[in-house]
């Protein structure tokens, strides 16, 4: 598969549609595999779309005691082959992106396989297909790279560690990496004084799907 | 990054050989110095051998794996605890009956995928159960009086039934019985797999049809050994007996490179949800960025050791490490970090609050 992602955080706009189109996915059963995170919803309307980045070296399948997280001939990471998952969730907890889903009742793992039913043909994973802004593409390098200014990057530095994907992220500047040093630079400048900000008196879906959902990756 | 260290694989190979020697000499003891063996199992008896070895191995080259070396030492180190032994067994025994034994996670996925696995898993299960103990002599029977089959277990005498009656019938028809069990289980799920979108698209014909087929082709040449044996006079039936040895045999020789080693290795998640159990009641992390406890304390220690261990180092300038960190947080730091990198007047988050603040400040 010469295809991969494009994720253009800036252009995304938070509207979700490809968390509700994920579940359609054929190898997603009804469950949808992507984040849209807010950064910090009190300062700011800007959101993070997450999906697999399919790291060449997957941590989460190096760290799957049952070797259940297999790759594709393609460097797709797939979900953890359901007979040898034994239900210990390091995954989880071990992707530098925060990616891999569990539900505990089901003893079932999955997480982002670029849709693979639909990219392993040629098609649009289904989050690429419903993006109205283009913040997630899909597609050959070639052909996506020339539509856009910004520059594609797939590598990210977690502190000392370099992990390359296969999926790009689209930079504003001219960087070669995502340095990611939970500094929290932006933090920093994003937070108000206590005293001036808002806690939001109602609770709405999103929160709660923030807080029994998307904190603790139980789908 | 982690490779299989030879003397990992020299280790695996002794537990393998020792293995298939420790059933030789079981075979040889339990039939009674091959008093009760029978020569015409010779083949089978051989391909188990091998396949028991070549199991063992696969399942202390397994062990060998940073991650699965931590869960298999740290469970039984938990089990162990002699303060808890009689709540771990309990939990234990709560595990197999709820996981193994009933498969209650797999009900909750879908009752016709546990059906099908039922079916396949008892029908398996009990034909090894019924054809292990008589290939290797472990089990013979002797005629008593005009219709009596005294059973006889590693030489030693059991119950004798009476060869008439309903409950010989049924036992002399199991591996008929067990052979129709997987029959149905494999074909709902050839029928899932060859109408699931998802499946259809994940499945290798190496990995997920073969098994089926070898099972399949096992129960019927089976089955095709009664129907010779009780209405056709026993036509052709060296030739069926010689053609079910063969797919036996190649399906003994699967067992512990295919898909089918997932029975001798699922049971280990009897451990990993002890170790679960034990980790809800001990000290919990707190994510290092929002304080929400996502884990315990010692399944992090654990984690960052088998992280270590495999040769990454997600240390972080504050010297913390990436898995500290709660998923949700990894997410949102990351896209803080995106949101740093271009200069504030970048039209990167124009609107948002942070260029009003720092607007304001450079006034």
């Amino acid at each position: 598969m010469e295809e991969t992602m494009f994720i253009d955080p800036q252009r995304c706009i938070g509207c979700r549609s490809c968390v509700a189109a994920c579940r359609e996915c054929g190898t997603h059963k009804g469950y949808s595999m992507i984040y849209v995170d807010y950064l910090d919803r009190a300062e700011t309307t800007a959101t993070m779309p997450t999906v697999c980045m399919h790291c060449t070296e997957p941590t989460c399948a190096l760290v799957c005691p049952a070797d259940a997280i297999k790759m594709s001939e393609e460097g797709i990471v797939m979900s953890a082959l359901k007979p040898r998952c034994l239900d210990c969730r390091n995954c989880v907890n071990a992707c530098p992106f925060g990616v891999p889903k569990y539900n505990t009742e089901m003893h079932l793992q999955m997480k982002c396989d670029m849709c693979y039913d639909r990219s392993s043909e040629g098609l649009m994973p289904m989050c690429a297909s419903v993006c109205p802004t283009g913040a997630i593409a899909f597609g050959k390098y070639e052909q996506i790279v020339p539509l856009r200014r910004t520059k594609p990057v797939n590598v990210h530095v977690f502190g000392n560690q370099h992990v390359e994907t296969k999926v790009y992220l689209m930079l504003p500047t001219d960087a070669d990496a995502v340095e990611v040093d939970g500094c929290g630079v932006f933090e920093g400048m994003l937070q108000r004084p206590a005293e001036e900000r808002q806690t939001p008196t109602v609770e709405s879906w999103i929160d709660t799907q923030v807080e029994h959902s998307d904190k603790s990756n139980e789908f | 990054m982690h490779t299989i260290k030879t003397r990992d694989k020299f280790t695996s190979v002794v537990y393998g050989l020792a293995a298939s020697a420790g059933l030789t000499l079981l075979v040889i003891v339990g039939s009674r110095n091959l008093e009760h063996y029978d020569a015409a199992l010779f083949g089978y008896t051989v391909a188990s051998v091998v396949a028991f070895g070549a199991i063992v191995y696969r399942y202390a080259l397994w062990l060998s794996r940073p991650a699965t070396r931590i869960y298999w030492r740290r469970g039984w180190q938990l089990f162990r605890d002699r303060r808890r032994l009689a709540e771990n067994t309990k939990s234990a025994a709560q595990t197999i009956t709820h996981n193994l034994v009933e498969q209650r996670f797999i009900r909750r996925r879908g009752f016709t995928r546990w059906l099908m696995h039922a079916l396949i898993m008892w029908g398996c299960l009990l034909s090894a159960a019924v054809t292990f103990p008589l290939v290797f002599g472990w089990i013979h029977f002797k005629l008593e009086g005009e219709r009596g089959y005294r059973t006889y277990l590693f030489g030693f005498p059991l119950n004798a039934l009476d060869g008439r009656s309903v409950a010989a019938w049924v036992v002399f028809h199991a591996l008929d019985f067990t052979a129709v069990m997987v029959i149905a289980g494999c074909a709902i799920a050839i029928r899932r797999r060859l109408r699931d979108r998802g499946a259809i698209a994940l499945q290798q014909y190496m990995l997920d049809f073969v098994p089926h087929l070898l099972l399949i082709s096992v129960s019927v040449t089976g089955l095709m050994l009664t129907v010779s044996s009780l209405w056709l006079g026993g036509y052709m039936y060296s030739f069926i007996s010689l053609t079910h040895q063969a797919l036996v045999i190649m399906t003994l020789f699967y067992l512990p490179f295919g898909k089918l080693f997932h029975v001798v290795q699922r049971p280990a998640s009897v451990g990993v949800e002890l170790y679960q159990r034990r980790a809800r009641e001990m000290p919990q992390a707190a994510c290092a960025r929002c304080g929400v406890e996502f884990v315990s304390e010692m399944w992090l220690g654990d984690l960052k050791q088998v992280v270590e261990e495999l040769g990454f180092d997600y240390t972080m300038p504050d010297g913390r490490q990436l898995q500290d960190y709660c998923p949700r947080c990894k997410r949102v730091m990351r896209g803080l970090s995106y949101a740093s990198l271009p200069d504030r007047t970048a039209e990167v988050f124009r609107g948002s609050r942070a260029e009003g603040k720092e607007t304001m400040n450079a006034e």
